[in-house]
């Protein structure tokens, strides 16, 4: 995991990079997912405000609702994982994001977030 | 409080994440779901499934007394052999499916649900008027351990058991110096045994099965596994594909269900009835069009219309599609073949009614 991702207690991540944030779902919550076995990502385009649910992804148990930490606009989706879920289950595969979105966040909604050692310190 | 299996220090070694099963506290996986699932399909497979139940039925009226609780006949059972039961109520709802082994004249052994044992001897007990009869609750002293792959039959024959009970059979058999009860029935679809041993050897067998199963490729198999394996083998769960709301003709079981039985049995004359004039629902298998994944209670359509629910629903290892077990309306224009719509986060996804079971099964008698 990057050290400069900003991190959710519901285990989202947001990495800023290039002027551009990307955003996924942590180590953690993949080990705990198991075998993940589908994802489904919004279309490029869609705008999602903070805290809404922009992605589904199911283990071989249940579906689960992926949420956005800031608000923003999708730019670019990772169609790896959608066409083979099980990447993200890989060690070696290093592409894991979600998704891509361009965001004009206001700083109150990084007031929740976590940097990764406080995350650690709040899952462990 | 959470109950946990004589096994349960067994499974945190392995490094297992544990769930909460019925009250239990048991191994959902070990590795990874889908890993195990090819391992019993593959090689051989290992698994806990000590919080099931165990009812001893004896007495004189023994027979009679377990006539009346299932639409089976107990009466074709020879001593050593096992049937596939439910316990019906009056309505012919299910109040829980079974296996009754007939141990000896006048003496059965009656596996049950861990979520149902409750309901089950409650049950018993209510219809128990009037009959010689012993119910004796051994839950609590027996571990059952099941061996279930296409090597799992020789990795028990290499440990010196000659001739291995024939499908849906019992013996009194012997592994690692244990006395053990030897039982042909599984819940994989794949041939197998399930091992019945007293509590205080239930660690050493399990420990010694891991190391003798080595060469044969043996994984411990957790509750995750064990679903997407009975799945694919189209068995019912009791709770999601089965109900005290649900008769065994409406499940798909009309083949388990005595037809030339004289004897009166709690449910029978809405069961006979259905048999003769069909059911208002039915029970089919569905393979998912896209690759989305179909989830218990899930709503069905069809011509925009909901005819039913999921009850049953994930991926198939094996297959390498999404499949589920439904009910619907028994509309006679839906049969194997026909598409239908499954609602999915707020989207129609198209389904095929597809044959039961999902995959071939390897182990007929």
């Amino acid at each position: 995991m990057n050290e400069s991702m900003l991190c959710t207690k519901t285990h989202e991540y947001v990495l800023e990079q290039d002027g551009k944030y990307e955003v996924g779902i942590t180590d953690y919550a993949i080990e705990q997912l198991g075998d993940i076995v589908f994802v489904e990502l919004p279309e490029v385009g869609t705008e999602f405000s903070k805290n809404e649910a922009f992605a589904t992804i199911e283990s071989v148990k249940a579906a689960s609702e992926i949420y956005m930490p800031i608000s923003g606009k999708v730019v670019e989706i990772n169609e790896e994982i959608v066409n083979s879920p099980e990447l993200l289950n890989d060690d070696s595969y290093e592409n894991k994001w979600f998704v891509k979105i361009e965001s004009s966040a206001p700083q109150v909604e990084f007031a929740d977030l976590l940097d990764y050692s406080d995350y650690k310190e709040e899952i462990e | 409080m959470t109950k946990q299996t004589f096994l349960h220090d067994k499974h945190i070694a392995l490094g297992a994440r544990m769930v909460d099963f019925a009250g239990w506290d048991m191994p959902v996986q070990y590795s990874s779901i889908i890993e195990e699932h090819k391992t019993v399909r593959e090689a051989v497979g290992l698994f806990d499934v000590s919080h099931m139940g165990e009812l001893i039925v004896y007495g004189e009226d023994s027979l009679p007394f377990l006539n009346k609780l299932v639409p089976q006949d107990i009466s074709k059972l020879i001593d050593l052999k096992a049937v596939y039961c439910q316990l019906t109520n009056k309505k012919g709802g299910i109040i829980d499916d079974l296996i009754v082994y007939k141990l000896e004249d006048k003496k059965y052994l009656v596996i049950v649900n861990a979520s149902r044992i409750d309901e089950d001897l409650n049950w018993m007990v209510r219809n128990k008027c009037g009959f010689d009869v012993t119910i004796v609750n051994e839950s609590h002293n027996y571990s059952l351990l099941a061996v279930q792959g296409p090597k799992a039959c020789e990795l028990i024959k290499s440990l010196g058991v000659e001739t291995l009970p024939a499908f849906f059979n019992i013996k009194r058999s012997e592994l690692f110096n244990i006395n053990l009860w030897i039982s042909r029935t599984g819940y994989t679809g794949e041939d197998g045994v399930e091992i019945l041993v007293r509590n205080e050897f239930s660690e050493y067998l399990w420990d010694k099965l891991l190391e003798a199963g080595k060469a044969f490729g043996i994984k411990p198999i957790g509750l995750g596994a064990r679903d997407t394996l009975r799945l694919e083998a189209a068995l019912h769960l009791y709770g999601n594909d089965l109900d005290e709301n649900t008769t065994p003709v409406e499940a798909g079981l009309a083949w388990s269900v005595s037809k030339t039985k004289t004897e009166d049995y709690n449910g029978k004359k809405v069961i006979l009835e259905q048999l003769a004039s069909g059911t208002d629902k039915k029970l089919i298998g569905l393979k998912m069009c896209d690759k989305s994944i179909a989830r218990h209670g899930y709503e069905i359509f069809y011509n925009n219309e909901k005819i039913g629910n999921v009850t049953s629903g994930g991926i198939s290892p094996i297959r390498g599609d999404n499949i589920a077990l439904a009910y619907i309306k028994n509309l006679d224009n839906l049969a194997v073949g026909s598409t239908i719509q499954i609602l999915i986060r707020d989207k129609l996804h198209d389904a095929e009614i597809i044959k039961r079971p999902f995959v071939e099964k390897k182990n007929k008698s």
